[in-house]
């Protein structure tokens, strides 16, 4: 008779076999072909090479091959890197290949690993015992080691980037500068200043690779990349961005690149923080009000240029005024400059400047109202004082255009007497020119030159203004036959 | 005496082992005779379960494919793993993902065993649901096994509640979001009372999710509970029902078998042999009074054989495999974990666990229907088979009585046309919200490809009810369409839908996010 149990008693053997080969299997992957064992078996010869004096041999001697960690329970970080990187707080180890390498530069002399651990600094996923692992690229982790040339974007963890020396972090002072220059804060918020038509870019640095669009990014996926990539053509890597191209440089997109990483609102002990850290944070608390035209080129420039012409912008399909125009300037009043940047002008891309909404201070508003309304009248009025007028077609011009309301020969009607001496001696050219060309804020005196549609050209307002200069001699000759007390006219052209 | 007493110690001593092993096993030797090996079962606790004598179609691996003892044994894989893991977990939200990612890279052979431990739950879901397939289609529901039907319910429901609960500890993306989407279809009834407007006043779909969540969020209160129900609450309910299966399949009368031929010969290992017949006027022992005809003592019938050593090596064997397949997916594929949980960074696509895919495909056309009527349906329709379909006939026999192969088949084929023609329809043209954009949701509710799939296969069972004037073939027929399509829709949810739950035929297609 056929034995019931006998396929299971030969299932059961080759079960048996199979699960203590596999058992063996994973003993001898785990304890004896781990990647670190090698590692720190190369690194005991190493030391053994260079055990020449009484330490190298005490080292040597200590050297024990077996997992090591930097756990750092402040910073809740536990890193074992450096149970492949075993030499790198050892000086003699300078000259040998990686991963045994000493850490290059001094910077351990202050950052002791044991206090500060490694991936504080360079990111990657410290906990993993093998390179792959801990490099972090292509593992679920939500900060890979970062590329060497990027990594002082952690400094401003507990570093001021103004105060560190700029040589230490190339790239983060060029991108803090870049920063300004590209009037980032126009669109995007940092530190509860600036625009809100982009994203605020406070804790761009702790984003990960999930939450940028990597739909048109060439691999590798990194955030890195995406922020380069996109500083290159913003569009490109996010379709219908509304960002502007910043135009900028390879050099400069690593620059903002490395500026964006290191905006990262991250917790760390205050032990952890140097001094001007927590200064830093004192300033950002008591700021030092910005000047009207540094408010202006930060938050202003990129939609406004300089803000002294129109432009159509094809992504917002509007006008972007031309808020140092001479036509706003001379017909807007302080109030409506006011009221417009501190409430931004709903129904448009314009947002609010105001302490609460743009963290603009009052003062930093005054200012740039003021800045706004100078702008526009002082430049271009040095160009019509320079030509040399022709009173004869001023005359005409100014029959042409002044005579309605200011009257024939300037003698007044329903606008002021041009002529009146007392107004031609105390009006200086340069007041005159400026009024013509801007027109007079809550008067109806109208600009006369506009860059859409100028009516009169800079030698159109030296003609006239050299007629109106002879007003006062007429007036001047009139009173001189009636009373003999000369009228000197300010004006020494002829 | 000092002499002769020291050489009784000395003897004693010289005995230990012997003594020892004496001492632990009550029969004390290797069993010799019958006898014995009866003895060797009942007087153990541990195999006293069974019976000491078995059919011989018992041990026949076609007819059970050894799925329930796998199952029982992936669970004992399980339990040990679980408890190694659990000297290093730490259930919290801050120390949870930490405490996984030691477990994967320095806790001596953590790795390892918590593979072994994802691998085992897996194959524990996977083979309770063919278990569930086998007993149907070998017809092992049928009198008096009814109830031991019922308890194996409980013990799928059991098992998947196991899987989910353990599916949230790691506390990493995957972990947080699967358990999101499982929340949200537990709060699904929500669309129904907000579909009526009366939400405001009768909530069980809200109560149903802050039960399980303990608060409106996945959280640290989330996962307090999915721990203590993980290690404790559903371990303990499915150990006891384990034991009662257990229990009434020995009551019950062994594995569910036909009828041998009264009187006549039975086919045993190529020879014929007499079956034996019991005596009306004898009593069989402690053993007869279990509910099953035939258990009897000290007399080999001629088509049963003895537990003791057949039996066992049959369950050791299956054990084993149990173990040594386990251990080879533990060697080469490591157990999933993603990035620490981030509820600012949703996972597109958020899936459920895979067994919870099919619900998930369903629960996108409604939440209501696809994730709490129609798994109400399927496990009430599932709970009442054995008292449906109540003649006997065609027990421990796959696919035993007359004309169950072709219904089968006929069943697999309408169902996988049904279910995958529903499929590329709805990617294809979308749905009602599609195509009425207005249209009230409570019509969604109603009419969507989940609750059409239902009533087809409703309607294809009574079709086959009436043709074949047989319950059982109707069951089969439903039951197969539920398999079926159950497959079908994990497989289409696993594979073909990627972000926004849109279709794509391979996930490499997928936008990178």
């Amino acid at each position: 008779m056929k034995d019931p149990s006998r396929i299971y008693r030969w299932l059961l053997l080759v079960a048996s076999v199979v699960t203590i080969a596999y058992l063996v299997g994973a003993a001898v992957r785990e304890n004896y072909l781990a990647q670190w064992q090698s590692v720190q078996n190369e690194y005991r010869n190493i030391l053994r090479e260079k055990a020449t004096d009484g330490r190298g041999r005490e080292l040597l001697a200590k050297f024990r091959v077996e997992m090591k960690q930097a756990s750092i329970p402040a910073l809740g970080t536990v890193d074992r890197c450096v149970t492949c990187h075993n030499g790198i707080d050892d000086p003699r180890m300078s000259d040998v290949p990686q991963p045994h390498r000493a850490h290059p530069g001094h910077i351990l002399d202050q950052h002791p690993v044991d206090r500060f651990g490694c991936t504080v600094c360079h990111h990657g996923q410290g906990a993993a015992m093998t390179f792959n692992e801990a490099k972090a690229e292509d593992v679920f982790w939500d900060y890979p080691l970062l590329p060497p040339e990027l990594t002082e974007a952690t400094c401003v963890t507990c570093h001021d980037a103004e105060k560190l020396p700029p040589d230490q972090i190339p790239l983060l002072t060029a991108g803090m500068k870049l920063y300004q220059e590209k009037s980032c804060g126009s669109c995007h918020k940092l530190g509860g200043r600036g625009g809100t038509l982009g994203p605020a870019l406070d804790n761009e640095g702790a984003k990960t690779k999930h939450q940028l669009i990597m739909t048109n990014l060439k691999p590798p996926h990194t955030t890195w990349n995406w922020q380069n990539a996109h500083f290159r053509d913003p569009g490109g890597v996010v379709p219908d961005s509304l960002m502007r191209n910043p135009t900028v440089t390879r050099p400069e997109a690593a620059a903002l690149t490395a500026y964006m990483l290191s905006q990262w609102k991250r917790d760390v002990p205050e032990s952890y923080l140097a001094p001007d850290k927590i200064e830093q944070k004192y300033r950002a608390l008591h700021p030092t009000p910005l000047t009207g035209e540094q408010v202006f080129g930060q938050y202003c420039t990129a939609c406004h240029g300089n803000g002294t012409y129109t432009r159509w912008d094809k992504k917002f399909n509007r006008f972007i005024p031309a808020i140092r125009g001479v036509s706003l300037i001379s017909t807007a009043t302080r109030e409506y400059f006011q009221s417009n940047i501190e409430q931004g002008r709903p129904g448009t891309q314009m947002p609010a400047w105001g302490p609460h909404a743009g963290g603009l201070l009052p003062e930093e508003i005054s200012g740039v109202i003021e800045y706004l309304r100078s702008g526009a009248a002082a430049a271009p009025a040095t160009a019509v004082l320079t030509l040399h007028g022709d009173s004869t077609r001023g005359h005409t011009l100014f029959l042409r255009n002044c005579a309605g309301c200011h009257g024939m020969n300037g003698r007044g009607g329903i606008a002021p007497e041009i002529g009146n001496p007392v107004f031609q001696q105390s009006a200086t050219d340069d007041f005159i020119a400026r009024t013509i060309r801007n027109g007079r804020v809550a008067t109806a005196m109208p600009a006369f030159q506009r860059p859409d549609a100028p009516a009169l050209s800079d030698q159109d307002l030296a003609d006239v203004l050299t007629y109106l200069r002879t007003l006062a001699e007429q007036r001047g000759q009139k009173a001189r036959a009636q009373n003999p007390t000369p009228a000197t006219p300010s004006r020494g052209k002829p | 005496m000092a002499e002769s007493a020291t050489r009784e110690f000395i003897h004693n001593l010289y005995d230990l082992p012997r003594t020892l092993k004496e001492s632990c096993f009550r029969l004390g030797k290797e069993p010799q005779s019958e006898r014995e090996e009866s003895q060797a079962t009942f007087h153990n606790l541990f195999l006293h379960i069974h019976s000491v004598r078995v059919h011989v179609r018992t041990l026949k691996p076609t007819l059970t494919f050894g799925l329930g003892l796998m199952a029982t044994a992936s669970f004992v894989i399980t339990i040990i793993t679980g408890v190694l893991l659990m000297v290093y977990y730490k259930p919290s939200t801050d120390l949870a993902y930490q405490s996984i990612k030691d477990i994967h890279f320095t806790v001596s052979t953590g790795r390892f065993i918590r593979n072994i431990h994802r691998w085992s739950a897996q194959l524990m879901v996977l083979v309770v649901l063919l278990h569930m397939a086998r007993v149907f289609f070998t017809a092992s529901y049928k009198k008096p096994r009814e109830f031991n039907w019922l308890v194996g319910l409980g013990l799928l429901v059991i098992t998947l509640a196991l899987s989910f609960t353990g599916y949230l500890l790691p506390w990493d993306q995957l972990a947080y979001w699967a358990i999101t989407i499982g929340s949200n279809i537990a709060n699904s009834p929500r669309e129904f009372t907000d579909a009526i407007h009366i939400t405001k006043f009768f909530d069980p779909g809200g109560l149903q999710k802050r039960l399980l969540l303990g608060a409106n969020y996945v959280g640290q209160d989330a996962l307090i509970r999915f721990y203590v129900l993980h290690v404790f609450v559903l371990p303990l309910a499915l150990v006891t029902l384990l034991g009662v299966h257990f229990w009434r399949i020995r009551k019950d009368g062994g594995l569910a078998k036909p009828e041998d031929p009264p009187g006549g010969l039975a086919e045993w290992g190529g020879e014929r042999r007499p079956v034996f017949q019991p005596l009306a006027t004898k009593t069989y022992g402690l053993m007869a009074l279990v509910k099953g005809k035939r258990p009897p003592v000290n007399r080999g019938p001629e088509n049963t054989v003895m537990s003791w050593p057949h039996l066992f090596w049959a369950e050791l064997s299956i054990f084993m495999v149990t173990v040594a397949t386990t251990l080879i997916l533990s060697y080469y594929y490591d157990a999933p974990l993603k990035e620490l949980a981030n509820a600012a960074v949703p996972e597109n696509p958020a899936k459920a666990p895979w067994y919870f895919l099919g619900l998930q495909e369903l629960v996108s056309y409604s939440a209501f229907m696809g994730g709490m009527l129609i798994p109400i349906i399927v496990l009430v329709g599932l709970a009442l088979i054995p008292f449906l379909d109540r003649r006997p006939g065609g027990e421990g026999t796959w696919f035993g009585t007359s004309r169950e192969r072709p219904v089968f088949w006929q069943s697999l084929l309408f169902a996988c046309a049904v279910t995958v023609g529903m499929l590329a329809f709805t990617v294809n043209y979308g749905w009602l919200r599609s195509w009425f954009p207005n249209i009230h949701q409570l019509w969604i509710i109603a009419i969507n490809p989940g609750s059409l799939l239902v009533l087809i296969f409703a309607a294809w069972s009574l079709f086959i009810l009436k043709r074949n004037d047989s319950v059982r073939l109707s069951a089969v027929a439903l039951f197969t369409c539920f398999l079926v399509s159950f497959t079908l829709l994990t497989y289409f949810a696993t594979v073909h839908r990627g972000p926004n739950w849109h279709f794509y035929w391979w996930p490499s297609q997928w936008p990178v996010h």
